[in-house]
């Protein structure tokens, strides 16, 4: 099943054309990576895929639902019922986490299920420890974020965006904001969630982490998708010549 | 240790050489007004500025009246410079014993005051009246009975009805009142009868015939009057000499007709009573009797506890204001939030108008616009009971402007991916707003709303622009009554305790809300 399905999208800000006619397949269980220069439109897309920008034409669709409409050249949106219920589809974990500071663990990662979806409390605590534990942060579970580290805070985010049951994570270069030898340890609690089928997208510049964890790399530069495929093809042996410029200049 | 001592020492010095030059220079610049004072080149009147005919401020800005054209002709037959210094009718004892003013000479009823002054003798005999509305159904003075009465504060109509001196009968009469309130001038007492807010004023002949004349024949006379009383110029009690080069000045231009032309041009002729016949108060007592009737008759001077007893009053009008005012400003001034920071164009304008309005206007003309404004441009009539909304209103819309841009501020302190993290877990507006946001924004501006709620403690003194008898025009009344400062100290006592312990409550909030940041 397609869980996402983006048409022919386009966003401009101003005069400036962030994104030009993208068109983007997501399968269920798939981890895709989007790799490409800053400026290219990557966080751009993530940003239009999540509703936290609007586009401005093109469609998009969730578990093969339109949810965007392209009406004149023009995307229109639909009522917020439906767009609370296509929220539900999908979580995002950002760059600077964004947890929220007065909260402590627990209730960062259990509030929304408990306030926003009506979840039974109990049942919520309980999945929000068991999921603490897998991430490996269950005994951070009364900490404030600001006593926890960069690493610790995005494992909280993570175990965030997994309570609500999402169908599918988005990642906006989840460890750019980390030291080095913390960022290992985020990319291995991806990996564990990449190997249970999750269905992931994930805006990196981690080169050697991608080719390891997607079944496809998409290579964004000016605003459009110049390549994708399979991470041996798009990684080890570019057909284009940006990839080849863009993947040259990381390894030096 | 002996270094630490030996430094201790050293800044207790130098904090004493520091003190000793500050009082040093404050005598070095005083001095020469002293001085100038006893050489009497210069002759300073006190008058209330809104006393008209005697002394106010007429309509190119300049200071006249009656008592000042007189003291102007002393002046100029003694060679002296006059200096026409308008004061606070509460704080004419401070003026003249702190020697910031010569005399007190603006239709002055000696009347009560005959031991706290060195007197002239009269020269106006003056007679309490009653003003009501032309249409009012008042018509002679029992008819006032039930009514709400209002004087100017530490006034001779005031003392007529509640003075020690006070005959029985004038006592009888306030007590018939509904109630006996106190303006801090003229103009005040004016507002209140035309809105109704009170049914009659009590005040001196002069002034009071000037005023229905030139408001426009809308109010009128009563017939019957209060009660008689003389008009004398106040001089600083001992302060003879002064009081005798006027006195035999103005005794000379009563000679020469001088006297006579000046009461004419004000048309008081028929009140002038100056007399070469009448004698000094103070000679016809020899002085030692003078000087023990003075520590005898004086009034009975109330102590600290007295004062604090008789201040409760304005202190729980104080607070009342104080608290009221945060229970209804703050709500509205989030709601002004809201407004500026709308979608809507207009209504993000309509808010930046009211804020800018609110915080470019002083709060007391804000007070009176709240209070008399319904009557001046609805005319509305206006209740009594009024004056305290008035009040309260005044000072929510007015604090909600400044809440309005500190909360604004403070939304905008929270970072946008606060709002974004959010949107994404499928909060909704309300959801954002009241759980995420504003808890945020709260730890933000705690610092400056501190600011904000101890200015308000201080600007609770401004209700008495209105006649609210909180708790610093109370301690003004007592201190005028008193001729004492202590009232106002106490005052102050109250305003500084009040505010540590808002400082302490803010600050504990603040270390509350420190789990985080």
């Amino acid at each position: 099943m397609k869980l996402l399905e983006i048409n022919n999208l386009q966003k401009k800000f101003g005069d400036k054309v962030v994104l030009k006619d993208i068109s983007l397949t997501v399968e269920k269980g798939e981890v895709v990576s989007i790799i490409g220069p800053s400026g290219s439109g990557k966080s751009t897309l993530l940003r239009c895929a999540t509703f936290l920008e609007t586009m401005d034409s093109g469609e998009l669709s969730y578990c093969e639902e339109k949810i965007v409409k392209n009406e004149n050249g023009k995307s229109v949106y639909p009522s917020k019922r439906v767009m609370k219920e296509a929220h539900s589809k999908f979580g995002l974990v950002f760059q600077n986490f964004n947890l929220f500071p007065h909260y402590n663990v627990l209730k960062n990662v259990s509030d929304a299920p408990i306030r926003v979806m009506k979840r039974n409390k109990e049942s919520v605590l309980e999945e929000s420890r068991r999921i603490l534990k897998k991430i490996g942060i269950d005994d951070k579970e009364n900490a404030y974020p600001c006593e926890l580290s960069g690493g610790q805070q995005q494992r909280v985010a993570i175990a965030r965006a997994l309570v609500m049951n999402p169908d599918m994570l988005y990642f906006d270069e989840p460890t750019s904001a980390l030291d080095p030898e913390i960022t290992a340890g985020i990319l291995r609690v991806m990996k564990g969630l990449a190997e249970e089928k999750m269905t992931m997208v994930i805006v990196t510049h981690e080169i050697d982490f991608a080719r390891a964890v997607s079944d496809r790399v998409v290579f964004m530069d000016g605003g459009v998708i110049v390549e994708q495929g399979k991470p041996e093809d798009v990684i080890d042996n570019p057909k284009n010549e940006r990839t080849r410029t863009f993947l040259k200049k990381l390894s030096l | 240790m002996q270094k630490r001592m030996l430094k201790n020492k050293l800044s207790v010095l130098l904090s004493i050489i520091l003190l000793c030059s500050m009082i040093m220079s404050i005598i070095y610049v005083s001095a020469p007004k002293v001085q100038a004072a006893n050489e009497q080149k210069t002759f300073t009147v006190g008058f209330d500025a809104e006393f008209p005919p005697y002394g106010y401020k007429n309509d190119d800005g300049e200071y006249v009246g009656f008592d000042l054209d007189l003291a102007e002709e002393v002046c100029k037959r003694n060679g002296w410079e006059l200096i026409k210094q308008p004061i606070d009718w509460d704080s004419k004892d401070m003026e003249l014993t702190s020697g910031s003013i010569d005399c007190i000479w603006n239709g002055f009823t000696m009347d009560g005051r005959e031991d706290d002054y060195t007197w002239s003798t009269p020269y106006i005999d003056n007679s309490q009246v009653v003003i009501v509305k032309s249409d009012s159904d008042i018509n002679k003075l029992s008819d006032l009975k039930d009514k709400i009465v209002v004087v100017q504060a530490d006034s001779s109509a005031l003392a007529a009805f509640t003075g020690e001196d006070a005959t029985d009968e004038n006592k009888a009469l306030a007590e018939s009142f509904k109630d006996l309130q106190q303006v801090s001038d003229y103009n005040s007492a004016f507002l209140n009868l035309e809105s109704d807010m009170v049914q009659a004023i009590c005040m001196d002949i002069g002034v009071a015939g000037y005023q229905i004349e030139s408001r426009g024949n809308i109010f009128r006379m009563l017939d019957e009057h209060i009660s008689s009383e003389k008009y004398g110029i106040g001089f600083k009690k001992g302060n003879t000499e002064l009081r005798n080069t006027v006195q035999n000045t103005l005794l000379a231009m009563k000679d020469d007709g001088k006297f006579d032309e000046i009461a004419k041009k004000w048309g008081l002729e028929t009140s002038v009573c100056l007399s070469s016949e009448d004698k000094f108060l103070d000679d016809s007592q020899s002085s030692n009797t003078s000087s023990e009737q003075e520590t005898t008759n004086s009034p009975n001077k109330l102590n600290f506890g007295d004062v604090l007893v008789q201040l409760l009053n304005g202190m729980q009008a104080t607070l009342l204001i104080f608290v009221l005012t945060l229970i209804f400003s703050l709500p509205l001034g989030l709601l002004i939030t809201f407004a500026r920071m709308s979608r809507f164009k207009i209504v993000q304008w309509l808010a930046q108008i009211y804020i800018s309005i609110m915080r470019g206007t002083p709060l007391m003309l804000q007070l009176l616009v709240v209070c008399y404004g319904p009557y001046y441009i609805f005319n509305i009539s206006l209740d009594q009971s009024y004056r305290t909304y008035a009040v309260i209103i005044g000072f929510s819309i007015n604090y909600a402007a400044y809440f309005a841009e500190i909360f604004r501020a403070g939304i905008q302190s929270v970072p946008l991916g606060q709002r974004e993290a959010a949107a994404i877990l499928g909060y909704s507006r309300a959801q954002t707003f009241g759980k995420i946001i504003f808890p945020q924004m709260a730890k933000h501006i705690l610092p400056p709303v501190t600011n904000e709620i101890i200015t308000l403690v201080k600007d609770t003194s401004l209700a008495f622009a209105l006649a609210y008898t909180e708790v610093f025009t109370l301690a003004k009344q007592i201190a005028a009554a008193q001729a004492s400062i202590m009232p106002l100290f106490v005052a102050g006592l109250f305003y500084y305790v009040f505010n540590i312990v808002v400082a302490f409550v803010m600050q504990r909030i603040e270390k509350r809300l420190n789990y985080y940041h």
